[in-house]
């Protein structure tokens, strides 16, 4: 396989805060690359310069060969984009609205109907095609808004955190739709913080925070940056700081963080820390409702690169 | 190119399924101009008016009779006034109190002895206290009448008492033994024909007017459409597929401008048909206008989006400067009932040029005589769109 999209160097500031900061990454032809980071970490500002919507104040992304500095109506032609909200005309039909994203991308004609009959089979809306798309439910708008996307067959598709609000049902036929496209040969740069859809589809991934890429590899490669740790799940009441900072000083703990009454705790040593670990919680007030020790995962990884939880 | 073409036609399409836009853009000024010119239509309509008015004379003799006759007849009256020459001065009366009559001239009793006698006498005019202005006509006619006839009575007078001293005796004096003839030609007004502007009905004037100022509505609505796509990140789409910003922005600017011609239009051959308005000889020269005024709201558009963040901000900030506009402009009251000072701020308004260059043509000017407001037109539209397209935000 050979790189189709080459980001280099990437940087982009907005003011002094700086959303991108030196970012690499290649994506090879035919793979599912993930990008994973919690929200605010600079996915979208990435894939937006990717896109050619903002320019980078440093570094290069190349697309098949060309630069979006110098060749951005080229590195257009090679994309597809599905953007994070739902973008569509809500008084267009279906049809309508494929249609246009149709022609501007230079479809015509027959060309033009077959493209659009083949992105309504692929969202399974052929027979609603007339409806305006305001009436559609929530699942149906983002399944139109990924054919939108993908009608005029791009050679690399870039899906900006795609199932965000949709139903789980929804969810699914997405992620299937992904898995279906990239068999037929397309490129995916996939973004969620959702870290069971980037495993469940990606062949490689890119763990991203605070604007910088803080790890680059296939699952199992990013699994064994923990290899040997065991990440330790507690149900728990409400944490308070001075409760994780008593988990955090316990003998075998390597970090710990907690999120929406789940605390995660990464360890060598599971069996050997269960039981101080829910007598300092239960100390500190906590009511402790189920513990789960699971194998790592990639919410392990970015606790272990980071010191904090992926939903943060 | 292409592309432009498939973003003007898919704006005009999204537009035209807009309920509310069509409602304001095509409903709301055809209504307000059938309220304002049915309600206001009885003044300044073309047609001669006819104000009802009337002479009562409770003189004996024959002079009373005489002057009343002669004002009767004056051809110049009969397009202004319905002059019906009464003798029951109390039918008068009240029909003026009851506004059935705008006024009337009474000639009192003792009319021809007093002016026998040389002796003064004074005419009285009842006025509706409703049609002041009107009214006001009449009396004005009935000073012009009174001027003259002692005009003739000094005449007479004087030659009287010049025979009287040369001591012609008083028989011998009026070989035909009655009153002097009355006329009006005792003063000569030398009159040099004009050819007569046009009088504008008021239906035609707030069919111009409102016209004038709900094209730039539609500027509104092209505006909403432009930051909606920001929002919902249509515009982001477009912008990540092959199209350039020169699609982006002339696609808009096209759907904007078909839909403000389309719009004048539909106003200038509804308002001709529905309410019969007079846009005058030159429908070329209206329609052209019409466009310039629809390429102006399209530079108003631009600036609305780059000014406006938000589809809220621009349903503040839209209204309250077409509003303005169309106030400096003479939507709602005519320009020239305006004060001095706020002349200057008209030529701000694109709808003072559209409606200048409007009735100027209605009045049967020459396409040529309105260039001017047509230029400037076209002048406010590339100065509203440049300073939007400097100022435009995509993101």
């Amino acid at each position: 396989m050979s790189s189709i999209v080459q980001v280099t160097d990437l940087v982009k500031r907005f003011g002094d805060f700086t959303a991108v900061d030196g970012v690499s990454f290649s994506i090879e032809e035919g793979e599912v690359f993930g990008l994973l980071g919690p929200n605010g970490a600079g996915k979208t500002t990435t894939i937006s310069m990717i896109s050619c919507l903002l320019g980078p104040d440093g570094g290069n992304v190349v697309v098949n060969g060309h630069s979006v500095k110098t060749a951005s109506t080229a590195v257009k032609r090679e994309l597809g984009v599905v953007p994070q909200e739902v973008a569509l005309y809500p008084t267009l039909s279906a049809a309508e609205n494929l249609a246009f994203w149709g022609r501007m991308y230079g479809l015509s004609g027959t060309a033009l109907k077959s493209a659009v009959a083949d992105a309504l089979v692929l969202a399974g809306l052929e027979d609603r095609s007339k409806e305006r798309v305001e009436k559609y439910s929530g699942g149906m708008k983002r399944r139109i808004n990924i054919a939108a996307g993908v009608l005029h067959k791009p050679r690399v598709l870039l899906m900006d955190e795609p199932t965000v609000g949709i139903d789980p049902q929804s969810r699914n036929h997405i992620l299937e739709t992904v898995k279906d496209l990239n068999a037929s040969g397309m490129t995916v740069l996939y973004t969620s913080h959702y870290m069971e859809e980037v495993e469940f589809l990606c062949d490689r991934i890119a763990i991203m925070d605070h604007g910088k890429i803080i790890a680059v590899g296939t699952l199992n490669e990013l699994r064994d940056v923990v290899g040997g740790m065991d990440v330790v799940s507690v149900s728990v009441s409400d944490v308070s700081d001075s409760t994780l900072s008593a988990v955090r000083v316990l003998a075998g703990v390597e970090s710990a963080d907690s999120t929406e009454g789940k605390l995660t705790v990464l360890t060598k040593s599971s069996g050997s820390i269960l039981g101080g670990l829910v007598a300092a919680l239960e100390s500190e007030g906590a009511h402790v409702t189920s513990v789960t020790v699971e194998e790592p995962n990639l919410e392990s990884v970015f606790l272990h690169l980071t010191g904090k939880s992926l939903r943060d | 190119m292409s592309r432009l073409i498939h973003i003007a036609v898919k704006d005009v399409k999204t537009l035209l399924r807009d309920r509310a836009a069509f409602l304001i853009m095509l409903g709301m000024p055809l209504v307000l101009i059938f309220i304002l010119g049915s309600a206001l239509g009885g003044v300044g309509e073309s047609e001669n008016i006819d104000i009802p008015v009337a002479i009562v004379s409770q003189d004996n003799g024959s002079e009373g009779a005489l002057f009343a006759k002669a004002i009767a007849d004056v051809k110049e009256l009969e397009s202004v006034f319905n002059i019906d020459v009464r003798d029951d001065f109390d039918t008068v009366r009240s029909e003026v109190e009851r506004g059935d009559l705008t006024a009337a001239l009474v000639i009192p009793g003792g009319f021809s002895d007093a002016l026998a006698a040389g002796d003064p006498v004074t005419l009285e005019v009842l006025q509706d206290p409703g049609s002041q202005l009107t009214a006001g006509l009449w009396a004005g006619v009935a000073r012009a009448a009174a001027a003259n006839l002692s005009a003739g009575q000094i005449v007479r007078l004087t030659v009287t008492n010049l025979l009287t001293e040369a001591g012609v005796p008083a028989g011998a004096q009026q070989p035909g033994g009655g009153s002097p003839e009355m006329t009006f030609d005792a003063v000569s007004v030398k009159t040099v024909e004009v050819e007569p502007e046009k009088q504008i009905a008021l239906i035609d004037y707030y069919a111009a007017g409102q016209t004038g100022m709900f094209l730039l509505f539609g500027a509104m609505f092209g505006a909403f459409g432009f930051v909606r796509e920001r929002r919902e990140q249509t515009l982001a789409r477009v912008l990540a597929s092959p199209a350039s910003k020169f699609d982006v922005v002339g696609g808009k600017s096209l759907g904007i401008l078909t839909v403000g011609v389309a719009q004048f239009f539909v106003l200038f051959l509804g308002t001709t048909y529905l309410f019969g308005v007079d846009w005058g000889p030159t429908p070329g020269g209206i329609i052209i206008v019409g466009i310039a005024e629809a390429f102006a709201a399209t530079g108003l558009a631009m600036t609305l989006s780059a000014l406006a963040k938000s589809e809220r901000a621009i349903g503040g900030i839209g209204p309250t400067v077409i509003m303005l506009f169309a106030a400096l402009g003479g939507s709602m009251i005519p320009v020239d009932q305006m004060p001095a000072w706020m002349k200057p701020l008209q030529s701000i308004s694109p709808v003072y040029w559209a409606l200048d260059a409007f009735l100027g043509l209605m009045r049967g000017g020459a396409m040529s005589t309105v260039m001017v407001s047509v230029g400037a037109l076209l002048g406010i539209g590339v100065v509203l769109f440049g300073f939007g397209l400097w100022r435009l935000s995509y993101e």
